[in-house]
């Protein structure tokens, strides 16, 4: 068995905007995974709000992130047969909401993401930055105190990653959501308050507010 | 092994090891098929085979047969017979069914022969177990004394100077077992399974003294065997008959060829079905392996090595589901060879299950041979349209990201306009008339028609949903799960197509068969309703055995008329004989009953007029009804003449009227029972149905007539005394019992067409981990996964269900006024079943849903990050 990760230890308070950079295969986004419950440690423990999550069901980690979690992914994994406006919708459809309170979240998300005029476009008919935008608005439709952003740009060009970090890092400040960012892009883990560096499953080195990341 | 091989192989185990489910799946769903196929085929074969050996086993050296109809004839004709050139020798044959009455082997019949054992012990292919001392030479003759076969005296536990009690005809009779037959070949004989008695004792035990059943002749080798029958025709009275023995086989062929023909392609369907199974494994082989394809033509490899690759590995399935279908086709032929056995006995001629034990002998071989040929053959046809796309492959699209669903929705327009011309066709192709009484254009407008439909399934799965707003955020957590489910069900119209199409084909075909069915079964009721009015019928004992009890045994004297009506509350009583005639070289049932009393008391259905008034002008003018199937068989009508050849010589009848009846395939003629004993010189009576007066009570006039007619008996069982509701129940139970293979037969074709439900869903799933990942990821609970994959089963369910109904619909019209009409030539009222139809379709919901239940546990059981990962 290969350990992705080991010895990490960390806290991130609430509000706080923190990048995980490293090179292919360090476990960044193992540690993504485990913190969003997708994935389980081995050993270890994962504190969310002050709870131990270590015996928690698939059903309770559903929940969790149902509620508290919102996540955007590098492929932004749209749903292809919805809409922008229906993806968006997606989370809170999943946790029950009604139809009218759905149709109010979803036009503040797309006004805030600047989308309102692609609201009725299926994802392959948006560009990479538009997909992701979309996936920005899905990941926080339903105000989750945590959001995890897994390589958010990588699949997109530097110049709309600028603009989708500009965007996370606004809206995040904003709602007042703790951030968890895994990136390899110096660019991006610049919006970020403070930097990891992490190397063979472990936590190197932490850096504030960076300026420069070797990532090699 | 050449080196495409080794690729091929290379290829194949690695595709087998990724998708060890969807293989599974596939070659169970050949297997199916091929099973049924084989079963029936076996079946088929293994009765007619089994009569034909019986026919020849007694035939012996025998090059003719003499035989004069089911009330036997005068054995004085022997010595006529031997004057003819040519008989070498001549030898006198009855040939009855015995019952036995006690022990463990109770109610079962055997075939009893009658020959002259003093003359033939030694030349018909079998030698008694006894040395042929004189005083057992003697003993031979005895009336009591009789001959099992080997086999029959192992499972009857009898063995030498047994005694075992045994119902002939209508007499019961205690006999005593005076030797075992040995089979003297090495081939199976059916002397094994019959039981032979001297010609005289078998004339006395079957009260038919004076009379022969058949006589056999063999002909000199200098002269042809048709001059010899020539000659033989010249002294004969013009209704007996001269023939081959083989001939009598091909009679019973021809008589049960429409019911072999119409269970055989019932039991292609399952193949039918699979071929669209192997065609969504095999597209979605091709869809998965794009862009594999792209590199094996960017590396060299020729398009027809590519069709190949795809064709040898339908190939392949086809072979391990044909292994696999023969075995279990062989296990499910033993079972049918009984049931079809007893079918053909109830409605055509007295047929035994053949010997059974199939496994490793050489017909086991063959079949599994014939087995895997089919499953191949069906496989690769059904792959060839995936292969050729395959084939087709632009090596720089399959390479770069891309989606080869796009180029199929160009097709799903084309498929369409497709398919509604093949209903048109569908449409023309059921006017023509049969072609040698089969029903060809028929069938092929089923073909078509299934066709038509299944080029339209793609654009009922792709365009449906498109034409209303399905989704939206008001449709809440439900709607936005179907809403994933519909579209996603719609993005594949071929794939998805082809699911829907195997279902439909299932359903339409169960419906079609059953709307089929059940108006028969409507029709002989009303049918039934109508004619048969008897308060009660008195019939030999073992008269609802149909044909297997033999001639003797399905017939009571005529003095017991007298009997039957000096009973006082018996208001009339009427004597019916029914027996089996060669009119024009058909095979036809001729009943003569009392026609002015049938008028009074009950009725026939008749196309035309009044039952009454007709039936008593053909009394009157010495005139014929005919059955509807007969006329059309024969090409007569109301006012034509028939000519029938009787034992007092030919003889004509004006027709008077066509009647529907539905008891017989084979035809059935009707005349007053004064006419026909004057022609036939028989005086027997197979049925007495008897009316009561009004106010009478049944039970205790049944028990009086058991009472009355027991001194009658002499002996012998007492007379079966049914009533007409106990008459009615048996006869929808034979009908019911011809279409339970039928039942077997769309049961499998059905699971075959859930089995593609499983696979498309299981290919949907495998497809789309990442995006159940994703919604798991956003706060989809499992349950909701599962949600999802159900919702899609269902979508395809309805679509299928849908197009299986309209096809059905239109299925039975076929079967009811094409198919069934020009095989059987019957006329089906067709009513809708409405309460079966609810069944069937509730039925094929449920079933939707249980292939879709475990893919969808499946899904959502899947680990949420190896999802995210899937590209």
């Amino acid at each position: 068995m290969v350990a992705a990760l080991r010895d990490v230890n960390l806290e991130i308070k609430p509000g706080e905007f923190c990048a995980f950079v490293g090179p292919s295969g360090c476990g960044k986004s193992t540690l993504l995974h485990l913190v969003a419950g997708l994935d389980l440690p081995t050993s270890g423990e994962i504190v969310l709000d002050g709870r131990s999550t270590q015996n928690l069901t698939s059903a309770e980690w559903t929940k969790i992130r149902r509620e508290t979690i919102g996540i955007v992914f590098q492929a932004f994994h749209l749903v292809h047969g919805l809409t922008a406006e229906e993806n968006i919708a997606l989370p809170l459809m999943l946790r029950g909401e009604n139809g009218r309170e759905i149709a109010k979240r979803v036009d503040e998300m797309l006004d805030r993401v600047g989308m309102k005029h692609r609201r009725r476009h299926r994802p392959a008919e948006l560009s990479g930055g538009e997909q992701q935008r979309i996936a920005i608005a899905r990941a926080l439709a339903h105000g989750p105190r945590l959001l995890l952003a897994d390589e958010p740009t990588g699949n997109i060009d530097s110049h709309q990653g600028a603009g989708i970090m500009a965007l996370i890092r606004e809206l995040a400040t904003s709602g007042g959501q703790t951030v968890l960012l895994v990136t390899h892009s110096v660019q991006a883990a610049q919006a970020a308050d403070y930097v990891w560096t992490m190397r063979d499953g472990q936590l190197v080195s932490r850096t504030e507010r960076m300026t420069e990341v070797v990532t090699s | 092994m050449p080196a495409f091989l080794r690729v091929l192989f290379l290829l194949l185990t690695s595709h087998v090891r990724q998708w060890p489910l969807r293989t599974l799946l596939t070659i169970i769903g050949v297997a199916l098929g091929v099973s049924a196929s084989v079963a029936v085929r076996t079946a088929n074969v293994d009765v007619l085979r089994s009569f034909e050996q019986a026919v020849m086993t007694v035939a012996g050296p025998t090059t003719l047969e003499v035989s004069g109809g089911e009330t036997g004839f005068d054995e004085q004709i022997i010595a006529r017979l031997r004057t003819i050139a040519g008989v070498t020798s001549v030898s006198p044959v009855i040939l009855q069914t015995a019952v036995r009455m006690t022990g463990e082997q109770v109610d079962q019949a055997v075939q009893v022969v009658g020959l002259d054992l003093l003359a033939e012990f030694n030349t018909r292919g079998f030698r008694l177990s006894q040395p042929a001392t004189e005083s057992r030479l003697m003993s031979m003759i005895r009336p009591e004394a009789v001959f099992l076969g080997a086999k029959l005296a192992t499972e009857w536990n009898l063995s030498v100077d047994d005694q075992v009690d045994l119902l002939m005809g209508s007499r019961r009779l205690i006999c005593r077992v005076a030797g075992i037959l040995r089979n003297e070949s090495d081939r199976p004989s059916s002397w094994e399974r019959m039981a032979v008695m001297d010609i005289a004792a078998a004339q006395i035990a079957f009260g038919m003294v004076g009379k022969l059943d058949r006589i056999d002749i063999v002909t000199d080798e200098k002269k042809t065997v048709e001059d010899v029958a020539q000659g033989l025709r010249t002294v004969l009275p013009p209704h007996m008959t001269v023939e081959r023995p083989a001939n009598r086989t091909r009679q019973v062929e021809q008589m049960v060829r429409a019911f072999r023909l119409n269970l055989t392609v019932l039991s292609w369907v399952g193949l039918l079905v699979g071929m669209f199974l192997i065609y969504n494994t095999m597209a979605f082989a091709v869809a998965q392996r794009r862009r594999q394809i792209g590199i094996y033509r960017a590396i060299g490899m020729t398009q027809s090595r590519v069709a190949a690759l795809f064709l040898m590995e339908a190939g392949l399935f086809g072979f391990l589901g044909g292994i696999a279908g023969s075995a279990a086709g062989v296990v499910l032929a033993q079972e049918l060879v009984a049931l079809l056995s007893r079918t053909i006995s109830d409605l055509y001629a007295p047929v035994s299950a053949g010997e059974g034990g199939l496994l490793w002998t050489g017909q086991f071989w063959r079949i599994t041979l014939e087995g895997i040929v089919i499953g191949c053959v069906v496989s690769m046809l059904g792959a060839v349209g995936p292969s050729l796309d395959a084939s087709r492959t632009a090596t720089v699209r399959a390479l770069a990201p891309g989606d080869y669903e796009a180029s199929q929705q160009l097709r799903v327009g084309m498929l369409a306009v497709m398919g509604v011309s093949l209903l048109v066709v569908t449409g023309l192709l059921s006017l023509p008339g049969p072609i040698g009484g089969v029903p060809v254009s028929g069938y092929a407008a089923t073909l078509s028609l299934l066709a038509g439909l299944a080029c339209l399934a793609p654009i009922c799965v792709t365009r449906w949903p498109r034409r209303r707003q399905y989704m939206g955020l008001e449709g809440g957590m439900h709607g936005v799960m179907r809403g994933i489910a519909v579209e996603h069900a719609s993005r594949s119209p071929g794939r998805n197509g082809v699911t829907v199409s195997a279902l439909m084909v299932g359903l339409a075909i169960m419906i079609g068969v059953l709307v089929m069915v059940r108006s028969f079964r409507h029709t002989v009721e009303l049918w039934v309703t109508d004619t048969v009015l008897a308060d009660l019928v008195v019939a030999p004992s073992m008269w609802l055995r149909g044909t297997e009890i033999g001639g003797v045994g399905r017939s009571l004297p005529p003095t017991w008329l007298h009997v039957l009506s000096s009973i006082p509350e018996v208001a009339a009583v009427d004597s019916y004989r029914d027996v089996r005639v060669e009119v024009n070289g058909q095979r036809v049932a001729v009943v003569s009953r009392d026609l002015r009393l049938h008028a009074q008391w009950s009725r026939y259905l008749v196309r035309k007029g009044d039952s009454s008034e007709q039936l008593i002008r053909a009394a009157d003018t010495r005139g014929l009804l005919v059955s509807e199937v007969l006329a059309n068989r024969l090409g007569v009508e109301e006012g034509s003449t028939l000519e029938i050849l009787t034992p007092s010589g030919p003889a004509q009848f004006p027709i008077v009227a066509v009647f529907y009846d539905y008891s017989t395939d084979g035809g059935k003629l009707l005349m007053d029972r004064a006419l026909y004993q004057s022609l036939w010189h028989d005086d027997l009576v197979t049925v007495f149905p008897v009316y009561l007066s009004a106010g009478a009570s049944l039970d205790p006039v049944r028990e009086r007539i058991i009472e009355q007619l027991s001194d009658a008996v002499g002996g012998g069982l007492p007379p079966l005394v049914i009533s007409n509701t106990e008459l009615r129940k048996e006869i929808l139970d034979i009908f019911d019992r011809t279409f339970l293979l039928t039942y077997v037969l769309e049961a499998i074709a059905v699971v075959i067409a859930m089995l593609g439900i499983v696979n498309t869903l299981v290919t949907s799933v495998l497809e789309r981990r990442r995006e159940f990942a994703t919604l798991r990821a956003i706060g989809g609970g499992s349950e909701q996964i599962q949600q999802l994959v159900l919702w899609e089963a269902a979508y395809l369910g309805v679509v299928g269900i849908g197009l299986g109904l309209i096809g059905g619909g239109f299925l039975s019209l076929l079967l009811i006024k094409v198919i069934n009409k020009q095989s059987f030539g019957w006329t089906i009222q067709m009513i809708i079943p409405v309460g079966a139809l609810v069944q069937a379709v509730v039925l094929a919901v449920i079933a939707t849903l249980v292939a879709g239940y475990f893919p969808a546990r499946w899904a959502a059981r899947q680990p949420v990050v190896d999802g995210l990962r899937e590209e």
